[in-house]
């Protein structure tokens, strides 16, 4: 992944330590997975991070304040994660859905349920860029291979370049069942048809 | 001409002489009232010549708005009184005197504003319980307005809420310590959290054992009024440090001075 020079500023309730204990009060602790949800959210757009392993980012400055010595709990991250998938459909667990799949590919972590991605864009999000795009550059009815839209010059300074191609074939098979794609071809050679 | 005035003739010339007096007075009186209304008058056109001429300013310039607030304070006019106890007759008739006189420009910006306090507080009600400081409203306003709109000043805010009086208790002022908090939920706060709510000003957080030493509180009573406070949302809790710790969410504003500085 390439990460952009210039640091990630972090809110002001980062440096909050209370921010990194599970607050009681029912009222506070909504606001608190709120601000969080977003931060993860700002944090990851930030870097271009599509997926990330919660056992590995338990260590990392997003839930570990070092300035403050203050971290938030992988139970506690869990928590936000969920209450992520449960609002708006921002993050999944990687790992549930891709049984048949490549399951556990990075996943050297603690068990299942490790590896979430996390939808700063939506698969559906994704899949709307994606079809402006083709649209945008009047390349309906043209094949493409995946690896074109991912890394390829013409779709440089796009968005979704460099994007997980996971998570771009994900946006892909949204737009097969809307019926403005078709996709085809063998595991590592995939080509798109946009109609 | 008799100067000593004996005989009957004296009966009649004290009666003209009072009566006399009595006829000055009433021209005296009917000066003087004319003269007032005269005076009232001058001042009313003066006082619209004023609010018309310098509307902007008052809208835009804190400062001068503070000072039209005092004058109007000094001659016994409550500006913002006007049109909050005149609204039963509806249409132009409603409104009082002054707010007809001041062309509505000094209410408006205060139910402005008071919209946008009102906004601020249930923004963040859920991270401070409903309590927050005067001055994070006036950040949180002056942050969200657009360039050139002119200042507000705390003083502003504080009449701004007093504008929200006739909408039941729910928005008040509360004194806690020096500072002024905006309260938007209709709750007390028992003098035991208003003592805590204080020490919290000082460092942005406090402890039980802090409260134990400096306020000579019993562990039972110092742990009640903190969770109390934090039942109420009024207080975050951060358990990661030796003693656990509780934080005013008023700090998070804050913390951007506090990443950089406060060694300890």
């Amino acid at each position: 992944m390439t990460t952009p020079s210039d640091p990630f500023v972090f809110p002001r309730e980062y440096y909050f330590p209370p921010f990194f204990t599970r607050q009681t009060n029912l009222t506070t602790h909504h606001a608190q997975l709120t601000k969080w949800s977003s931060l993860i959210l700002s944090y990851c757009r930030h870097h271009r991070l599509f997926k990330i392993s919660l056992s590995d980012f338990a260590e990392k400055d997003l839930f570990f304040n070092k300035q403050l010595n203050r971290r938030l709990s992988l139970s506690d991250i869990r928590e936000v994660i969920d209450f992520m998938r449960k609002n708006d459909n921002r993050a999944e667990y990687a790992d549930s859905d891709q049984k048949n799949g490549g399951a556990g590919k990075d996943g050297a972590g603690g068990g299942g349920g490790d590896i979430v991605w996390i939808y700063w864009r939506t698969p559906e999000e994704w899949a709307s860029l994606v079809e402006s795009w083709v649209e945008g550059t009047a390349q309906k009815g043209t094949v493409l291979t995946v690896y074109e839209l991912t890394e390829g010059e013409g779709t440089r300074g796009t968005e979704f370049w460099g994007i997980d191609q996971e998570l771009l074939l994900k946006a892909l098979q949204i737009l097969v069942k809307r019926g403005k794609a078709q996709i085809f071809g063998q595991e590592d050679s995939l080509g798109v048809k946009f109609f | 001409m008799s100067r000593k005035g004996i005989g009957l003739a004296a009966f009649d010339r004290s009666r003209l002489k009072s009566a006399s007096y009595a006829s000055h007075g009433s021209n005296l009186r009917s000066a003087n009232a004319s003269a007032l209304e005269t005076q009232l008058s001058v001042f009313r056109s003066l006082l619209q010549q004023f609010a018309a001429t310098h509307a902007k300013d008052i809208r835009s310039n804190p400062t001068f708005r503070a000072q039209f607030a005092r004058m109007c304070a000094a001659i016994g006019v409550d500006p913002l009184l006007a049109s909050s106890s005149a609204d039963g007759s509806g249409g132009q008739g409603g409104g009082s005197i002054w707010s007809q006189l001041l062309g509505r420009t000094v209410n408006d910006f205060y139910f402005e504003l008071a919209v946008k306090v009102v906004e601020v507080c249930s923004d963040t009600r859920s991270e401070n319980g409903g309590l927050i400081e005067v001055r994070k409203v006036r950040e949180k306003i002056m942050a969200g307005r657009v360039e050139g709109a002119g200042g507000i000043t705390e003083d502003d805010i504080l009449r701004a809420v007093g504008t929200l009086k006739p909408l039941g208790s729910a928005y008040s002022i509360v004194k806690v310590g020096s500072k002024n908090y905006i309260r938007s939920v209709p709750k007390e706060l028992n003098t035991d959290q208003s003592a805590v709510l204080e020490a919290v000003q000082v460092l942005g957080y406090v402890s039980v054992s802090m409260l134990m030493v400096n306020l000579r509180w019993a562990r039972a009573r110092a742990q009640t009024a903190l969770e109390d406070l934090v039942g109420e949302g009024m207080l975050w809790v951060d358990k990661q440090s030796q003693e656990w710790e509780y934080w005013s969410p008023g700090f998070m504003l804050e913390s951007e001075e506090f990443g950089v500085g406060t060694a300890g």
